[in-house]
């Protein structure tokens, strides 16, 4: 399948600043939530000193709890103004806006100078990146010698994926494009990096997804007209989360933490 | 050559031996992936029984286990150390969540399983007004507002009193009484039941705990001696019809109504007045049916069967253990259901598919609660005095609901869903109360279920059916001497005589 990547991040960014993403997604819009994250932040060692880069921030989720929990001061950056805006007015909420910033950038060309941060992290965004080597490789750009870089991603064996995940609907919920967590290490050692853990956490996924589904249940027991305003459809959304429930008890999908280090 | 052990050793604690009833050490242990509680008395030699059939579950409950709250008033002293010293004595970790009081020993029916060895007895007892009133002194002395009292026997609705009882209670600062009954006198006597509907009132709510086990007539046979099915659906119907909320309660026994599980469930979201259920797999104490220590139903047992015989509606993962008692005591779930289960479009959201529960109820190694407001009305719905249908229930779930809501985020909002999740709410308890085989001090010492003695002791209820608080206070009441009751399990059959209950006790 080719898609014009134009159209692919088009899609990304309406699809994940819409309101009918966080309707259905909560507020973590990445599987595992809060505790996944807590996960990642301690792999890389993230403390008090680090600065820390969070690419494809959203709306600052992460970056807000780096900053609140660990200490570390944190730069944010996104495709979507809509979330820039957001996550800047929630950390200025927070009263965090002295030790996070966010700012507009495409993951394929960063808005930061060589070697700038000490951990980089990536949440459930590679797998939507268009162009994969062209992120990694920024993403490598970004860290100083000795910096850790942690991403959080949906794998899929593409091949063998469900027929209704392939479409560029599905692209939003991070999976038409995902790799194999094989290849995204083979990604990041070509950008190179040194992979040091790879983590399988499939149970992460498939409880967003039923999460997903709880919601939209939910709405169409106490909202139906909300529902049909927003412009989801309930039978095509479950034929597209039994898909993916399917996909995971196959071990077609999973969810993958893997943390890489700058030689 | 030395040889590995086939268990993995995990706890060391407390126990009693089940013929004797003294305090004996206790080993926890992992093998086949079950927990088992094994001990040894120096006269009656080595028990085992099956306490969890789920070993990962009993190990990940480990981090709900929330910090108890002291009570405002102990009852007894520390002498002999537990469970001797019930109680509540100053060493009891928890407060009570839920109290019961029985108003009598008799009952209208003679089940093959009671814990409470009730039946058509002359020579049991019924405690008065007087004794109810300074119970519920007792109690509120302990807890300020309690939540809820649950009013037990015996069969409390024969009681000549048990209106009386009830207005007591709503006298004092007790915000919901529980009625436990068998459902005889609601499915005959309309006026009683309309007369305890005019009690259940904003503030002061009644609800009933109607003993249901089954659908099927060999389910009533075995378990209570008589095909009861037609009682309970009238009971079902005037309880609605009086503006009653019930919750199912099913004893549930190996062999012989595990697969009664789900449709028990089925019948409960399809009637008005039932809003919620409670599974207890059978406590052996007191009267109930020869069983084998090493195979008997476990919590993890019935909360996997209800997810293989309704697998469209739940998993494992919709139940979360209770943090206020010992988290292997009891898991809950909550669902928000709209319509009848036989109509096409029949809603049904378990809530913790909605909201990360652990990120709010993990005690042991959560940093940072993303919201303490949740959080608190978390702990009130998981929790052993959480009756639906309650006004403080109400409003803990619509706290919740309110932080499911992303109406700023989101163009949609959900004030109306909001309003509705109240009245959509159903709540699925299951709790595995211990036993002379089965009792485990480390739980026993966080019980939030006591029994409310006449002279003024709140004793934890499966002490209270275990030690021999039960048949102590029978025999203070009655007058009457009261055999020790010792487990009717395979393995002690050659130990065992009859009591004149129906229970056993150890041949002289």
């Amino acid at each position: 399948m080719t898609l014009d990547p134009d159209a692919v991040k088009l899609c990304c960014i309406n699809g994940y600043s819409s309101d009918a993403v966080s309707l259905l997604l909560g507020e973590s819009y990445h599987p595992g939530g809060v505790a996944l994250t807590r996960r990642l932040l301690d792999q890389l060692g993230c403390g008090p000193q680090p600065h820390l880069l969070d690419v494809a921030s959203g709306r600052g989720t992460t970056a807000l709890l780096a900053a609140a929990e660990y200490g570390a001061q944190v730069d944010g950056v996104d495709l979507a103004p809509a979330d820039v805006a957001l996550a800047t007015g929630a950390a200025a909420a927070r009263g965090l806006d002295t030790q996070v910033s966010f700012q507009h950038g495409d993951a394929e060309r960063l808005p930061y100078a060589d070697a700038t941060f000490d951990l980089v992290v990536c949440e459930c965004a590679l797998c939507v990146f268009p162009d994969k080597p062209t992120a990694t490789q920024e993403l490598s750009r970004m860290l100083k010698p000795g910096g850790r870089l942690g991403v959080a991603d949906i794998t899929a064996d593409s091949k063998r994926l469900p027929e209704e995940l392939t479409t560029v609907a599905a692209w939003a919920a991070c999976i038409a494009d995902a790799r194999p967590a094989s290849e995204y290490v083979d990604l990041l050692t070509d950008a190179g990096l040194r992979v040091t853990q790879v983590e399988d956490h499939h149970q992460a996924v498939a409880r967003m997804v039923d999460q997903i589904a709880a919601r939209l249940e939910l709405l169409r027991i106490t909202s139906p007209g909300g529902l049909e305003e927003l412009g989801v459809e309930i039978a095509q959304s479950r034929t597209v989360l039994d898909a993916a429930r399917r996909g995971i008890l196959d071990g077609v999908i999973s969810y993958t933490l893997i943390v890489a280090e700058k030689p | 050559m030395r040889v590995a052990h086939d268990e993995v050793f995990v706890e060391l604690t407390r126990s009693i031996c089940p013929v004797c009833k003294v305090v004996v050490d206790g080993e926890v242990n992992v093998r086949d992936d079950q927990v088992f509680l094994r001990k040894r008395c120096a006269q009656h030699g080595e028990f085992e029984a099956r306490v969890y059939g789920d070993a990962q579950m009993y190990l990940d409950s480990m981090r709900f286990n929330k910090p108890g709250t002291v009570p405002l008033q102990f009852q007894t002293e520390v002498s002999a150390g537990c469970p001797s010293d019930c109680g509540l004595c100053p060493e009891h970790k928890q407060h009570a969540c839920l109290g019961i009081i029985e108003v009598n020993t008799g009952c209208n029916l003679d089940c093959p399983i009671c814990f409470a060895d009730s039946g058509h007895q002359a020579d049991g007892y019924s405690i008065t007004l007087d004794q109810c009133a300074n119970m519920l002194n007792t109690f509120v002395a302990a807890e300020g507002e309690p939540e809820v009292v649950m009013l037990s026997g015996g069969e409390p609705t024969i009681h000549k009193d048990i209106l009386a009882m009830v207005d007591l209670a709503q006298q004092r600062p007790i915000s919901a009484v529980n009625l436990n009954t068998n459902g005889i006198r609601l499915a005959s006597d309309k006026r009683f039941v309309t007369d305890l509907g005019r009690r259940n009132r904003p503030g002061r709510r009644v609800n009933v705990y109607l003993q249901f086990d089954g659908l099927d007539a060999e389910t009533h046979l075995a378990i209570r001696g008589r095909d009861l099915r037609k009682i309970k659906q009238r009971a079902l119907d005037n309880c609605a019809e009086a503006g009653l909320t019930v919750t199912l309660v099913a004893a549930i026994e190996k062999h012989v109504n595990e697969h009664e599980i789900g449709p028990v469930i089925r019948q409960g979201l399809g009637h008005p007045a039932v809003r919620s259920i409670a599974f207890q797999p059978v406590t052996h104490s007191g009267r109930h049916v020869e069983f084998d220590p090493l195979t008997r139903l476990t919590n993890s047992d019935v909360l996997h069967a209800i997810t293989e015989q309704l697998p469209q509606w739940f998993t494992i993962n919709d139940f979360f253990p209770v943090p206020c008692c010992f988290p292997t005591c009891r898991s809950v779930t909550y669902l928000i259901t709209q319509g009848h289960p036989d109509d096409g479009d029949f809603g049904l959201v378990p809530i913790p598919r909605l909201l990360q529960v652990e990120d709010y109820l993990d005690y042991v190694t959560n940093r940072v609660v993303p919201d303490l407001a949740v959080r608190e009305a978390l702990e009130k719905l998981w929790s052993a005095s959480a009756f639906i249908g309650t006004d403080t229930s109400d409003d803990r779930l619509t706290k919740v609901a309110e932080a499911l809501d992303c109406a700023d985020a989101c163009g949609v909002n959900l004030p109306e869903a909001v309003a509705q999740i109240t009245d959509n709410a159903f709540m699925i308890v299951v709790q595995d109360f211990q036993d002379p085989y089965t009792l485990n001090v480390r739980q026993l010492k966080k019980c939030c279920v006591e029994e409310i003695a006449p002279d003024g002791r709140l004793i934890p209820f499966c002490a209270y059916n275990s030690v021999g608080y039960r048949e102590e206070v029978r025999a203070q009441m009655s007058g009457v001497k009261v055999d020790p009751v010792v487990p009717n399990a395979r393995p002690l059959q050659s130990l065992l005589a009859p009591t004149r209950y129906g229970s056993r006790t150890a041949k002289p």
